[in-house]
């Protein structure tokens, strides 16, 4: 596509429109999308930042929210726990990280390091909150047989209540994700790669274009990852849970 | 008795008229205001207490009253009176080019400011500047030999760099660097200008050479070295106090300006970068320090 170098005719007291003609030049301009700062290694960055942030996430919170969600002990506390944590600004985080991981490494601790530990801190609360809804929340009258029947505690959890809360959990990695790729954006201030260096570096050069092209690559790649999932959702769904909860629908129990 | 009723009356409003005068027209209230960062609001009080120490009264409200668009709008609309400005940086937001002469920008932003607000004049500007300065940590400085700006490029791609965002779209940035200096570095990392991640990237060693402001307290705290411009690419910011015509009219013009422009000379950027460090890291009080460098100087006793 031949890119022109014709200035765009502007309508006086148009801006949104002036906007959107900005925002499609510099989408649609070929030399945006390659090179190490192209759209395709950012998008890259942006999403093996956000990848690596939710898999450390999961990590953490799954096993805890099984725990919690199966022994039923500490339900509340673990709650509210993960409601302040999710009250906690990404960006005053990631500046209070930041001397601790530069000191580990001047390279990464300072682009990549605290950015990760600020995504993780966002994702753990809604996977834990789910996971841990979802264990807590399966029909007792299953447990209980299943527990007649001899099945050991790790069977049980293997077998009824994780498949069951599958639903659940993906959910809330689901609702993770998504605002991890949306608040990934933040790590730019500090020099990391992403879409978010799009944003930083548009409003610094007072380019509109830049600026909310970037804002359009976020936008679609959070959609894109809300897509992403509900196709994942659609898959793991077990047949069974479909016929049980046409017969008694699921209580959420916490 | 009627007639020494008369010529106490007489008397008295001749006094009156007499001591009106004589105070230098304080009558009139000076409206100070200023930007609101430390830099500009310690200047602002020092101008206030210059002018108080010569029995002008001043109203402060105005200082740190908010960011230049704020006080530009505020200056223009007699909101505020007077204000401290950058007469390089200022000069941009008023609609003209700043280039790297003081004497040039200062003629250039009187220009743009005669039709401001009903007139607004620029008095004599300090000796200091806070400008763009491109900064080594001292190990860098004496590993590589680096005192100015043309030493750096042999070594240019060894070094890690920070940038301002709008480097590469500033003339004054990446323009400049690469035609005055032969500086195109391959290793650079763009984070905001004369910000904290800026200062913490050379800090943390992320970086070797970073842009930051000449008097930001971060450079002296840490020893670090500012690289002389030795070309003149940076533009000249010396600081200026703005102040309307309607007010000097107001006021013995004199005596007010005679007043501000003997505290502008005695301000030079290790003063400028000094005040701004006792403020923003020192955590001391603005009128303070104001106060104790006026006495310093000699300018209030």
């Amino acid at each position: 596509m031949r890119r022109s170098r014709a200035p765009v005719r502007r309508e006086p007291g148009a801006p949104v429109v002036n906007l959107v003609i900005d925002t499609l030049a510099w989408l649609t301009d070929p030399s945006h999308w390659t090179g190490p700062a192209g759209i395709p290694t950012r998008l890259g960055e942006h999403l093996a930042l956000s990848g690596v942030s939710i898999a450390i996430a999961m990590l953490l919170a799954v096993p805890i929210g099984i725990y919690i969600g199966h022994t039923r002990r500490f339900a509340r506390v673990a709650v509210n726990a993960a409601n302040l944590w999710r009250a906690l600004p990404s960006l005053a985080l990631i500046g209070l990280v930041l001397p601790v991981t530069a000191a580990i490494d001047p390279e990464l601790g300072f682009k990549v390091y605290p950015t990760l530990v600020a995504m993780v801190v966002l994702a753990v609360p809604p996977i834990l909150i789910n996971t841990q809804a979802g264990v807590a929340g399966v029909d007792r009258d299953l447990v209980e047989a299943a527990r007649a029947m001899g099945m050991r505690e790790s069977q049980l959890i293997r077998e009824i209540e994780l498949p069951l809360a599958m639903p659940a959990l993906v959910a809330g990695i689901r609702s993770a994700a998504v605002q991890v790729v949306a608040t990934a954006t933040l790590g730019a201030i500090f020099g990391s790669g992403g879409l978010g260096r799009y944003l930083v570096e548009g409003v610094a050069q007072l380019d509109t274009g830049m600026t909310f092209g970037g804002v359009v690559l976020v936008a679609a790649l959070a959609l894109s990852v809300e897509g992403g999932f509900v196709v994942l959702q659609r898959l793991i769904h077990s047949p069974g849970l479909s016929r049980i909860e046409q017969v008694r629908p699921a209580s959420a129990r916490t | 008795m009627r007639v020494f009723r008369k010529l106490a009356l007489g008397a008295s409003m001749l006094a009156l008229a007499l001591s009106a005068c004589s105070t230098g027209g304080s009558g009139a209230t000076i409206k100070i205001g200023s930007d609101d960062f430390d830099e500009a609001k310690v200047v602002a009080e020092i101008y206030a207490e210059a002018l108080e120490a010569k029995g002008f009264t001043v109203d402060r409200a105005g200082i740190g009253l908010g960011t230049r668009d704020v006080t530009k709008a505020a200056i223009e609309s007699g909101q505020i009176d007077m204000k401290p400005e950058y007469i390089g940086s200022g000069l941009g937001a008023y609609g003209g080019t700043s280039s790297n002469s003081s004497e040039q920008n200062k003629t250039n932003l009187q220009q743009a400011l005669s039709a401001k607000g009903g007139g607004i004049t620029v008095l004599d500007y300090t000796p200091a500047q806070d400008t763009n300065a491109f900064v080594v940590r001292k190990e860098t400085a004496d590993q590589y030999h680096l005192i100015k700006m043309s030493d750096v490029a042999p070594v240019q791609n060894q070094l890690k760099w920070a940038l301002a965002t709008d480097c590469p779209t500033n003339p004054l940035c990446a323009k400049a660097l690469k035609d005055s200096y032969s500086l195109e570095p391959t290793n650079v990392t763009l984070l905001g200008a004369c910000s904290g991640p800026m200062a913490q990237a050379l800090l943390k060693k992320t970086v070797d050479v970073a842009e930051l402001c000449s008097t930001g307290p971060e450079i002296k705290t840490n020893g670090w070295v500012v690289l002389a411009d030795d070309k003149q690419t940076q533009p000249a910011d010396n600081l200026a106090p703005i102040v309307r015509n309607d007010l000097l009219a107001k006021v013995d013009q004199a005596k007010f300006k005679d007043a501000l422009n003997a505290v502008s000379a005695k301000i030079d950027t290790a003063t400028l970068a000094q005040l701004y460090y006792d403020v923003a890291v020192g955590h001391k009080d603005l009128k303070d320090v104001a106060s104790a460098w006026l006495k310093s100087v000699g300018l209030v006793s």
